[in-house]
C-alpha cells in the first residue's frame, strides 16, 4: 500500500520487459490453478442457478424461475433483511469500535501492549470456537443472565439466542467482539504511518483534539479506510460460521443470513440450483457494494 | 497517482476472487470423501460411517477390526457433514464400498438413482437377513421390491424419566392421557418442570411430540399420508393435533428453546425436570451412574379408535453401486448383519439399541432394553421419525413451523398455513 514515486509509462514498459520469463511462469501457474479451482466452479454455480438440481439426478433447466421463487420466499427475504442489518451493524460497530480502540491505544502508556494483544486475541480463535464460547455466555443459566441477576436486573434476562427479538443482535455482538481487534490492528498500522508533525502544527494553530483528528489524521488514513471497507463488506457478506455455530439460522429462521440459508438449501434440503441462485445474489451484492464504493472513491480523488 | 489506481483495481479483482470464493463454499465437496483411496489391491474395503458418540464408535471400530475377510478402512465423519457429502460419496468414481445410513424413504431415493448395490442375496436362503421381520424387509426394499439396505439396529422413542425421582415426588407413570395431564399438574404444583426438550440447534426434537400426538389423535396411516403430501398441514385433523400440543406448552421447560437435545437431559439428571420424550439415545446423555435409574413409558392413548403406534428409527448400512469391490462390500455387510456382530455391537456401544436379527440373545440386555423390545413387539404400527418417513427438506419446514408454534401458539392457524405453503414447495421440487 505504500505510495511509490510515479514512473513514466515508457520506463514502466521497460520494467515489464525486464521481468524474467521464470517470473511469468511462476505467476502463470497459480493463475491457471486459480482459473480451474476458483473461477470455473464459480462460473458453474452461475449456470446451476438457472436449474433445478437435487445433486443426484440430472440438472433440469428452469430459466429464471429460481430467482422468481426467491422474490416470493419469506425466508429469503428475512435473510436478505438480516444481511442488510448485518452489513451495517457488524461493519459499523467493528469499524467504529476498532478506530476508537486504535486511537486510544496508539498513545504510549502502561500496559498498552497488553491491552492491544488482549483485544486482538479473539481474532486468533476460529469463528466456530468463538461461537461455542458465546453460546455458553448466552446460555439461559449462563454468565450473562447470571450477572444481570446479581445486579438485580432480572427483567433484562433473556433467552438470548432463542428470542427472535434479540437473537440476531446477540450473534452480531459476538462477531463484532472478534472483528474489532482486527480492525484495530489495521488502524494502528495506519496511525503509525501518519505524520505527527502535522498534528503538532495544527495544535500550535489552535485546533482542538476533535478538529485535529477529523481534519488532519483522518485524511491521512484514506488508504487504510479503503482496505477496512473492503475487508468489512466482504467479511460481513460471507459471515457463516459464527451464525451456524450459535443459532443455525434459528429460532425459526429469524437469524438466517444469505450464507446460512444458502448452505441449508444446498446441503440440508438438497436444492443445489436454488442454493446457487442465492449464491449469485450474494456475489452480486458483494461486487455491487465494492464497485459503488470504489467508483465514489475514485471520483473524490480526481 | 497511476500506481494508486492499479492498487485499487487489484483490490477489486481481489474482491471478486473473494466473492467467488464465497460462491465456491456452495461447491466444495467435489473432492471424493472416501479416504483410504488405495484402490490398487482388490481386497480393499472402505466403510464410511456417521457414528460420532464415543462408545458406539469404539464398538464399531472393534467390530471392523475383527472382520476376517480382509482389511477394512473405517472413515468416521460427523453426521451433518456425512449428510451433506453422502451424494458425493455415492457418485464418486472410487466410492466407499459400504456406508452407514437410514432405512426407508431416504435409502429408497438413492436406490431410484441407481446408486445403491442390490443386496437381495443377503435376504434370501440362509443369508444373514433372511430371518428379519417383514416390517424390516419392507423398510429395506426399493420400489421394485429388491433389497438395497441392511438394517443392523433400531431404537424406540418414549417418555423417559428417573425412577428414583418419581419415587421422591410420590408419582407414578401414567396409563391414560388424563393421568398424564394430572401428573404434569401435580409436578408443576411441586415446583418441578414436567417436560423438557432441546430445540436450539436440534429443532427437529419438536417433531417428536408432533409425531406422537398425530399418531395418537389421527393414527399412523393418516400420519404417513400427511408426510407423503396427501393431506394438508392446515387440515382440521392437524389443527386437532396442535390443540393437544398447545395444552402441553405450559408444562415445558421455559428454556427448551435455548437447550440442545443433549442440554435438555441435564435438568432431568438434576431432578429439576421430570420427563423427556426422546429416542433411546437420550440414555447416553445421562451420567453413567444414573443410567440404571432410567425408565420410560409410551405416550398414553388419546383416541381409542386408532391403532397403537410407536416410532422406531432403523439404522444400518448400504453399499455403493459405484465401488470397485462389490464382493467385499457384500461380505462386510453380511458380517455386520450377523447375529454375533449385532450382539457384540449392542453390548459394547452401551446404548439402548435393539438388534434387527431375531436370533440375537437379548436375555443379557438391560431391563430397559427388554421393555423396549416388548413395546415394539406389542404395538400395532411402527413409524420411524418425521424426517425418515418423509425427507430432510420436509423436516426443515416442520422445524420452522413447530418452533414458531411453540414460541407463539396464538398464531397457530397462520403458522400452519405457512407450513402447508412451505411443504407444497418441497413436494413440488
Amino acid at each position: 500500500m505504500s505510495a511509490q514515486p510515479s514512473t513514466t509509462p515508457t520506463r514502466r514498459r521497460n520494467r515489464f520487459a525486464r521481468v524474467p520469463l521464470l517470473v511469468w511462469v511462476f505467476l502463470l501457474v497459480p493463475f491457471v490453478v486459480e482459473l480451474f479451482w476458483v473461477f470455473w466452479p464459480a462460473a458453474n454455480s452461475f449456470s446451476l442457478a438457472l436449474t433445478r438440481w437435487d445433486g443426484i439426478g440430472l440438472a433440469e433447466p428452469v430459466g429464471l424461475q429460481n430467482f422468481r421463487d426467491l422474490a416470493a420466499d419469506p425466508i429469503f427475504l428475512t435473510a436478505l433483511r438480516n444481511n442488510v442489518i448485518w452489513v451495517l451493524g457488524f461493519g459499523g460497530l467493528s469499524v467504529v469500535g476498532g478506530l476508537v480502540l486504535a486511537v486510544t491505544l496508539n498513545k504510549p502508556g502502561p500496559l498498552v501492549g497488553l491491552y492491544r494483544s488482549a483485544i486482538y486475541l479473539p481474532m486468533v480463535v476460529s469463528l466456530a470456537v468463538s461461537g461455542l464460547f458465546w453460546r455458553v455466555m448466552y446460555a439461559p443459566e449462563g454468565p450473562i443472565n447470571g450477572t444481570l441477576g446479581l445486579l438485580g436486573l432480572e427483567s433484562l434476562e433473556r433467552q438470548w439466542l432463542a428470542d427472535p427479538a434479540v437473537a440476531l443482535w446477540a450473534v452480531l455482538i459476538a462477531a463484532v467482539w472478534r472483528q474489532v481487534g482486527y480492525i484495530m490492528v489495521l488502524y494502528l498500522a495506519g496511525l503509525k504511518g501518519t505524520d505527527g508533525t502535522l498534528e503538532e502544527a495544527a495544535a500550535v494553530d489552535g485546533a482542538n483534539a476533535w478538529q485535529r483528528f477529523w481534519r488532519i489524521v483522518m485524511p491521512q488514513l484514506r488508504g487504510v479506510n479503503t482496505v477496512v471497507f473492503a475487508v468489512t463488506v466482504i467479511d460481513s457478506l460471507r459471515t457463516f460460521d459464527i451464525v451456524w455455530a450459535m443459532t443455525r439460522g434459528g429460532p425459526y429462521n429469524e437469524t438466517q443470513l444469505l450464507s446460512t440459508y444458502m448452505f441449508q438449501q444446498a446441503f440440508t434440503t438438497g436444492n443445489l440450483g436454488y442454493a446457487s441462485a442465492i449464491a449469485v445474489v450474494i456475489f452480486a451484492l458483494a461486487i455491487g457494494f465494492i464497485i459503488t464504493y470504489l467508483a465514489r472513491q475514485a471520483r473524490t480523488e480526481d | 497517482m497511476s500506481k494508486r489506481t492499479i492498487t485499487r483495481r487489484e483490490l477489486l479483482a481481489g474482491g471478486m476472487t473473494l466473492g467467488a470464493a464465497s460462491l465456491l463454499a456452495a461447491c466444495v465437496g467435489t473432492t471424493p470423501g472416501g479416504g483410504g483411496g488405495g484402490g490398487a489391491s482388490t481386497g480393499a474395503i472402505t466403510l464410511q460411517n456417521s457414528i460420532q458418540d464415543a462408545d458406539p464408535k469404539a464398538a464399531l471400530e472393534a467390530l471392523v477390526k475383527a472382520f476376517p475377510d480382509g482389511e477394512v478402512t473405517l472413515n468416521s465423519v460427523a453426521t451433518e457433514q456425512f449428510r451433506a457429502q453422502l451424494t458425493n460419496y455415492l457418485r464418486s468414481g472410487d466410492s466407499p464400498e459400504v456406508l452407514s445410513w437410514y432405512a426407508g424413504s431416504v435409502a429408497r431415493s438413492y436406490a431410484e438413482e441407481g446408486l445403491l448395490l442390490d443386496v437381495s442375496s443377503l435376504w434370501q436362503g440362509d443369508g444373514p437377513c433372511a430371518g428379519y421381520s417383514d416390517a424390516l424387509r419392507a423398510l429395506s426394499s426399493d420400489a421394485s421390491g429388491k433389497q438395497i439396505f441392511v438394517p443392523t439396529s433400531y431404537y424406540w422413542w418414549g417418555v423417559f424419566y428417573k425412577k428414583s425421582a418419581f419415587e421422591k415426588w410420590g408419582v407414578e407413570a401414567p396409563t391414560s392421557w388424563d393421568e398424564f395431564h394430572a401428573l404434569c399438574e401435580n409436578l408443576s404444583g411441586q415446583g418441578i418442570v414436567p417436560l423438557t426438550n432441546g430445540l436450539s440447534s436440534t429443532p427437529w426434537m419438536a417433531s417428536g411430540w408432533f409425531d406422537y400426538l398425530n399418531l395418537r389423535v389421527n393414527g399412523a396411516q393418516y400420519h404417513r399420508e400427511l408426510l407423503a403430501g396427501e393431506h394438508a398441514f392446515n387440515d382440521p385433523e392437524v389443527v386437532a393435533v396442535m390443540e393437544e400440543y398447545k395444552r402441553l406448552i405450559p408444562y415445558f421447560d421455559k428454556n427448551a428453546a435455548s437447550y440442545t437435545a443433549q442440554d435438555a437431559a441435564t435438568p432431568v439428571a438434576q431432578d429439576k425436570s421430570a420427563m423427556y420424550l426422546s429416542g433411546t439415545f437420550v440414555t447416553t446423555y445421562f451420567p453413567e451412574d444414573q443410567r440404571d435409574d432410567i425408565d420410560f413409558f409410551s405416550v398414553p392413548v388419546i383416541n381409542d379408535s386408532v391403532p397403537t403406534a410407536e416410532e422406531a428409527p432403523t439404522d444400518g448400512f448400504f453399499a455403493s453401486a459405484n465401488s470397485d469391490n462389490h464382493e467385499g462390500a457384500l461380505d462386510l455387510l453380511a458380517y455386520l448383519a450377523s447375529t454375533t456382530s449385532q450382539q457384540q455391537f449392542i453390548e459394547q456401544s452401551k446404548s439402548a439399541n435393539l438388534p434387527t436379527s431375531p436370533d440375537v440373545d437379548t436375555s443379557s440386555f438391560s431391563p430397559l432394553v427388554q421393555k423396549g423390545i416388548e413395546l415394539l413387539n406389542t404395538t400395532e404400527e411402527i413409524t420411524q421419525f418425521f424426517n425418515r418417513d418423509s425427507s430432510d427438506a420436509l423436516q426443515a419446514t416442520a422445524d420452522t413451523a413447530l418452533t414458531k408454534f411453540l414460541a407463539d401458539p396464538g398464531s397457530m392457524k397462520k403458522t400452519l398455513d405457512e407450513w402447508q405453503k412451505a411443504a407444497e414447495g418441497v413436494f413440488a421440487s
